[in-house]
């Protein structure tokens, strides 16, 4: 297992510098791309040509593409002035861009972890108990709720819950970020409770939908009539055998999402106006804040791979046939 | 009989200087919610929310070039030599007046040194909690001056002053043309004339920065959040900036450049230093936040939970603002001195042909593009480049008076038939290798596509090749200053001036230092190329054959060195001469509309003013009555 586990690690790393190369051949190396244009960016309306060749020198654009791209990936690992891991300065901020991504990454865990509760809580339910009443009149409600969940994008629903819960109601105080130890508990929670709840739905639909299908499949497997013929009550044979195994597969989808949306939730928290990592790589990308849009990328694509790394060990411990060697 | 000419250029200056600071402190100009000094109830908070800031240099004073930034800085955060009232153009507003200078400036005889008095009493906010001094004036120039602070617009002062030349190494490098004999005195030496260095004296870069906090930061956009004060508002906060040393120095906690940023009162600031007709300063705070969700501003606004938004409301709100009589008043349509214009290259076939250039302009349908653009509300019809509160006879020069604003197919037919790339001589470019597939690059944002339609529909039967492409904003100026790519016409840009003298508009677009390099220009039509440029950017073939067909490649830098060297009563006058010629002669642009900057204000803003220099609103001039202490709102 260790041996699996260092594999992948170093797997990990493989793959950030390959998605790191990527993402400089696109903005260095793309027609319309290089040092450059991205200077002359940052260099104003009317950009001098000495003003462009201090903009280069101060983002490092001066050196050859290859030197560049070392000196950044070298930074990534061994940490620059300003802290490990090294991720540079925003030119668009003009700051150091590690703390900036911090506090912007903790945003969005907890928009993700709060809808990622509420998908769960909302979505494993709906679908245990369609899954145990078959075409009935709530199993149809039920899928019907998680066919509409799906299909609606979410810049429509969050549009929609603001309207509801707040321009025509207000019910609920409106968009932003209120950190909790600033504010307290409660404008932390009614600012993340509609985002919360767009996001979580429509992943909880999916959820409904991929239990249900889960256990049914389960439901007649040779386990559980095993189960059921030793006489176990019908409520053990469902929660301790049935829900186990149906909802092991659950993990693997639950780790992806959650990491997509650690990786920022960009159009919830554009909505909302949640200054998370998602609203940071579209405004960098608007500034070509290359820098930013690096390290934003960078992060998603750990995110992604590490928890892909989690949910390959996680399976391990959920599912006696898995065994790593 | 130079002299004599000097001395009457010193002297015109000296009258016209005199007569502007007596304009602007007499208060005779008002008019409706602009009046001067109107006695608004001071109080409350103004609440304005906006997607991003936008900077394009961390907000240091030194490098910013974004007129937002400049409303803040000129109107609430900085005070300098010159200013302005802050008041709309009727009022004066694009012209220079004295605000730390405790008068007009003692121009020597010939027009080449500048020397100013300071008033005293004019106080650093805390934590610097000194009184503003002559070295201050001189070491925000040093900073202009030194290389690693990247002045975005240095090029007004560099070359000018004696000894800056943009490139030290060192901010405390001293510069030749600046002496400070005393605190309260400041000279300016010139390498040359200037006619509009006041103008330039009131740009962000040049008002007062305490040399002990911005000596930390060296590098360009770092000085932003640490900005201390020498105006009527500050950073909230700033009293805990510890300064120390540079190591203690943490960013101002009233400004985040990612959520946003509040102003209180400085406490140091004397209004008997200042004027109520330069900085009635009613309001206790102004907050700008950081709201991602564009819509959602807008609806706050209605909800009367801001009580300002910048920028073209959405759809539904505009719709309000202009059927339903309970929204009157609240949608502000102010002329923001900008152009939206079409660019021609003169080196891409067919517009390298100034026949083909006249007729485009004779045939532009402006009221359509004007009306797909949101209609009259959005600006008056422009006839030369220069809006007209920048250059009042700008309204005057109208060459293709023969195209009302619909466009003018007769008349366009018959300037094309003079051009040598209808060769039937039917009034359409019909030579196919110049007159077929002819790139038109336009915008793929609203409400650009709509407008790109009417304005192919205008030129297509003059120009039937035009073949439209739309990029999006910043894919569109990258495209046009990339010189190789000779985009031949586009609808894509417009341009604003700097400050609100003509040589502060026209010297980027028109002068060839506005061509720096070959993937940079904001002179897109490239007026004034050089050979030796032209080859350098590989289209030497296409000056040559420009050459060979109409002779020399217009030129308006000698006009515009000219034009800046006189005294500030002629420049207006040299400059139509100049603009005359680029409409007449060059012909390198359509301009469409002079366009107006919209404010959208709530009621609880009693008294809105707008600010001509910055083109925003005035937010040191303008009133709210929402009650709201800056505190309680951040």
């Amino acid at each position: 297992m260790l041996r699996y586990i260092i594999r992948r690690l170093i797997w990990l790393v493989f793959v950030l510098v390959v998605i790191t190369a990527i993402t400089y051949a696109i903005f260095f190396v793309l027609p319309g791309g290089g040092s450059e244009a991205i200077a002359q960016r940052f260099a104003g309306k009317a950009p001098r040509p000495e003003v462009v060749q201090e903009v280069k020198i101060q983002m490092g654009l001066d050196k050859p593409l290859g030197i560049q791209f070392f000196n950044f990936t070298k930074n990534l690992f061994i940490g620059d002035q300003y802290g490990w891991p090294g991720l540079g300065k925003s030119f668009t901020i003009r700051q150091p861009l590690k703390p900036i991504l911090m506090e912007r990454a903790l945003v969005t865990l907890q928009l993700a972890v709060g809808a990622a509760i509420m998908w769960l809580l909302i979505g494993i339910p709906i679908g245990v108990l369609s899954a145990l009443r078959p075409r009935t009149l709530f199993d149809r409600f039920a899928m019907m709720f998680a066919l509409i969940g799906i299909s609606i994008p979410v810049f429509v629903l969050g549009a929609v819950g603001l309207y509801a819960f707040v321009y025509k109601t207000h019910l609920l105080p409106g968009t932003g970020y209120k950190p909790l130890l600033e504010y307290g508990f409660q404008p932390w929670f009614s600012h993340f409770l509609l985002p919360w709840f767009v996001l979580a739905l429509l992943y909880a639909a999916f959820y409904a939908r991929l239990s249900r299908a889960n256990l049914l499949e389960v439901m007649g497997e040779d386990f559980m009539r095993t189960a059921r013929a030793k006489g176990l009550t019908e409520r053990r044979v469902i929660v301790h055998h049935g829900l186990r195994a149906s909802l092991t597969p659950l993990v693997t989808v639950f780790g992806l999402d959650m990491a997509g949306l650690l990786a920022g939730a960009v159009i919830t928290e554009r909505i909302f106006n949640i200054p998370g990592l998602g609203d940071l790589a579209i405004k960098s990308i608007g500034s070509q804040d290359v820098y930013a849009i690096l390290d934003v990328t960078l992060i998603a694509a750990f995110i992604i791979t590490f928890a892909n790394l989690v949910v390959d060990i996680a399976y391990a411990f959920l599912d006696p046939r898995v065994r790593y060697e | 009989m130079k002299s004599v000419k000097r001395r009457t250029i010193v002297a015109i200056t000296s009258l016209v200087v005199l007569a502007l600071v007596a304009a602007a402190c007499g208060g005779s100009s008002s008019s409706g919610s602009n009046a001067n000094g109107s006695g608004a109830a001071k109080g409350g908070t103004i609440r304005e929310e906006l997607q991003e800031f936008g900077w394009t240099s961390g907000f240091d004073p030194t490098g910013e070039y974004l007129g937002t930034a400049w409303a803040l800085y000129d109107q609430m955060l900085m005070r300098g030599l010159m200013t302005y009232n802050h008041r709309d153009a009727a009022a004066g507003g694009d012209t220079p007046v004295p605000d730390i200078a405790t008068g007009p400036p003692t121009v020597s005889e010939d027009g080449m040194t500048y020397e100013f008095e300071l008033k005293t009493g004019v106080m650093f906010g805390p934590p610097v909690d000194r009184e503003v001094t002559s070295k201050d004036i001189a070491y925000s120039f040093q900073r202009i001056n030194t290389a690693s602070l990247s002045a975005l617009y240095g090029n007004y002062y560099c070359g000018v002053i004696t000894g800056m030349t943009c490139d030290a190494e060192k901010v405390d490098t001293a510069i030749e043309g600046i002496d400070t004999p005393d605190a309260t005195h400041i000279t300016f030496h010139l390498d040359a004339p200037v006619g509009d260095f006041l103008y330039r004296l009131t740009m962000p870069a040049t008002k007062a920065i305490p040399e002990e906090v911005a000596k930390c930061f060296t590098k360009a956009g770092d000085y932003g959040p640490y900005l201390i004060s020498s105006s009527a508002y500050m950073f909230m906060g700033s009293e805990d900036l510890d300064i120390s040393s540079c190591d203690t120095m943490k960013p101002i906690s009233g400004y985040d450049v990612q959520k946003g940023m509040t102003l209180v009162r400085n406490p140091n600031y004397d209004p008997a230093s200042d004027s109520t007709e330069i900085r009635e300063a009613n309001i206790d705070g102004l907050q700008q936040a950081i709201n991602t969700n564009y819509d959602d501003i807008f609806q706050r606004l209605l909800d009367g939970e801001i009580d300002v938004a910048a920028g073209t409301p959405p759809k539904g709100v505009l719709l309000k603002f202009e059927t339903d009589p309970t929204y009157a008043g609240w949608l502000h349509a102010d002329p923001g001195d900008r152009t939206w214009y079409a660019t021609m290259n003169l080196f891409a076939a067919p517009f390298d042909d100034v026949h083909v250039r006249k007729a485009v302009n004779l045939a532009f349908n402006k009221e359509g593009v004007r009306k797909a653009y949101g209609g009259e509300k959005r600006g008056q019809i422009a006839t030369s480049v220069e809006p007209p509160a920048v250059l009042s006879l700008s309204e005057s020069i109208n060459p293709y008076s023969a195209n009302t604003g619909a466009g003018n197919l007769d008349a366009a037919m018959e300037e094309m038939k003079q051009s040598r790339y209808d060769l039937d001589k039917n009034g359409v470019c019909d030579d196919g290798g110049a007159c077929d597939d002819i790139l038109f690059l336009g915008r793929n944002v609203d409400p650009w596509p709509e407008m790109d339609q009417v304005a192919l529909a205008s030129l297509q039967p003059i120009l039937p090749g035009l073949t439209l492409k739309e990029v999006d904003t910043s894919t569109g100026y990258t495209t046009l200053q990339q010189m190789k790519k000779l985009v031949p016409i586009s609808l894509v840009p417009g341009w604003g001036k700097d400050y609100g003298s003509p040589y502060g508009f026209d010297y980027y677009i028109f002068h060839s230092d506005g061509i720096y390099s070959c993937t940079g220009a904001s002179n897109y039509s490239l007026v004034g190329l050089t050979k030796d440029f032209a080859d350098e950017c590989g289209i030497g073939a296409e000056y040559d054959a420009y050459v060979q067909n109409n002779g020399e490649v217009p030129s308006v830098d000698a006009k515009m060195e000219e034009c800046v060297g006189k005294p500030a009563s002629q420049i207006d006058q040299c400059f139509a001469e100049l603009d005359t010629y680029v409409m007449e002669t060059a012909v390198p642009w359509v301009p469409w509309i002079w366009a107006n900057n919209w404010t959208s204000v709530n009621p609880t803003v009693n008294q809105y003013v707008f600010d001509q220099f910055a083109g925003t609103m005035s937010y040191i001039n303008s009133a709210v009555d929402n009650g709201l202490a800056p505190e309680n709102v951040a």
